[in-house]
């Protein structure tokens, strides 16, 4: 579907950062981000019009992952954490479609996170069977990427690879995660 | 010496399963996993097990459906169970406790924080 313009009505824009995932259902709501090596996953349910967007940094922990290492950054818990969304939302995972965006290699020297973060991405959607209706992967450069989650209207754009957000995760919080609380 | 604790984990997400192997079976653990629900009804049925640990949203039974199930039954009705999850919301967390949960963990797990629950919940 294009991504149509509506002048007459203000759009409130929110920008998705690393880490984030984020459902809505607001008509007037786009959600933007901008994207070097990390992967954005918009996801839509065209039957109650409702739609996510996350924005991961790694795919995966490494298998000889310490304590802590674990985080809101790695794909496998921002995936988990939209779909979760959806379905909070009232949305049907047999009904959401995806669009895939991001994973470009900006720097050639460096390993591959990009090309990683794709193919986790892609691996991730097929066996939660959610059909990937569009992507824009890959390539060496930066992406922008607006989202109407209410419309599943995407709109990716090349951008200068300055203005990517540097693949390095923020300082954690000193608020740990993964607390237990027992009953 | 204490005979090794067994676990069984319940989550539909195939690289969530592989992160709490590696966690679990690191600290000596000997763990079993199911991918939803159902299976997991399955597995206990004929299974001996020393802790559940279990996702929320899973397709065919989710996991307050699977601990429904188990404290109505005798086998596992003192069991531990853990639920680990990426809901936040205190509304899922009672009806957690209300269906007879021990314990509430909220994704992304800390390995260490992890494997401690389990031990505290399996002595």
């Amino acid at each position: 579907m294009p991504f149509e313009s509506s002048p007459a009505s203000p759009v409130t824009r929110i920008n998705i950062l690393q880490g984030q995932a984020r459902v809505s259902a607001g008509p007037r709501v786009e959600f933007s981000t901008v994207l070097g090596s990390c992967v954005a996953t918009c996801l839509f349910d065209p039957e109650i019009e409702v739609g996510g967007m996350n924005h991961f940094l790694l795919a995966e922990p490494p298998p000889n992952t310490h304590s802590g290492d674990f985080d809101e950054h790695y794909g496998v818990y921002l995936m988990e954490l939209l779909i979760n969304e959806m379905l909070a939302h009232g949305a049907a995972k047999s009904r959401m479609r995806a669009h895939l965006y991001g994973g470009a290699n900006l720097n050639s020297g460096f390993a591959r996170i990009g090309t990683k973060n794709a193919e986790f991405a892609r691996s991730f959607l097929a066996s939660e069977r959610i059909t990937v209706v569009r992507e824009d992967l890959g390539g060496i450069n930066a992406r922008r990427v607006d989202f109407r989650p209410a419309r599943g209207q995407v709109r990716c754009r090349t951008v200068e690879n300055t203005l990517a957000p540097e693949p390095k995760p923020i300082t954690r919080p000193a608020v740990s995660r993964g607390d237990v609380e027992l009953f | 010496m204490d005979k090794t604790t067994r676990i069984l984990t319940v989550d539909d997400s195939a690289s969530m399963r592989a992160l709490l192997n590696h966690a679990l079976t690191s600290q000596g653990f000997d763990v079993a996993q199911a991918e939803d629900g159902e299976v997991a009804l399955e597995w206990l049925a004929l299974n001996e097990v020393d802790v559940v640990i279990t996702d929320i949203n899973m397709p065919r039974l989710d996991g307050f459906g699977l601990i429904e199930k188990l404290r109505q039954g005798n086998r596992h009705r003192d069991r531990p169970i853990l639920v680990l999850t990426t809901e936040s919301s205190e509304e899922k967390k009672a009806r957690a406790r209300q269906a007879g949960a021990t314990g509430w963990i909220v994704k992304p797990f800390d390995p260490e924080k992890l494997v401690a629950a389990v031990r505290r919940v399996s002595h």
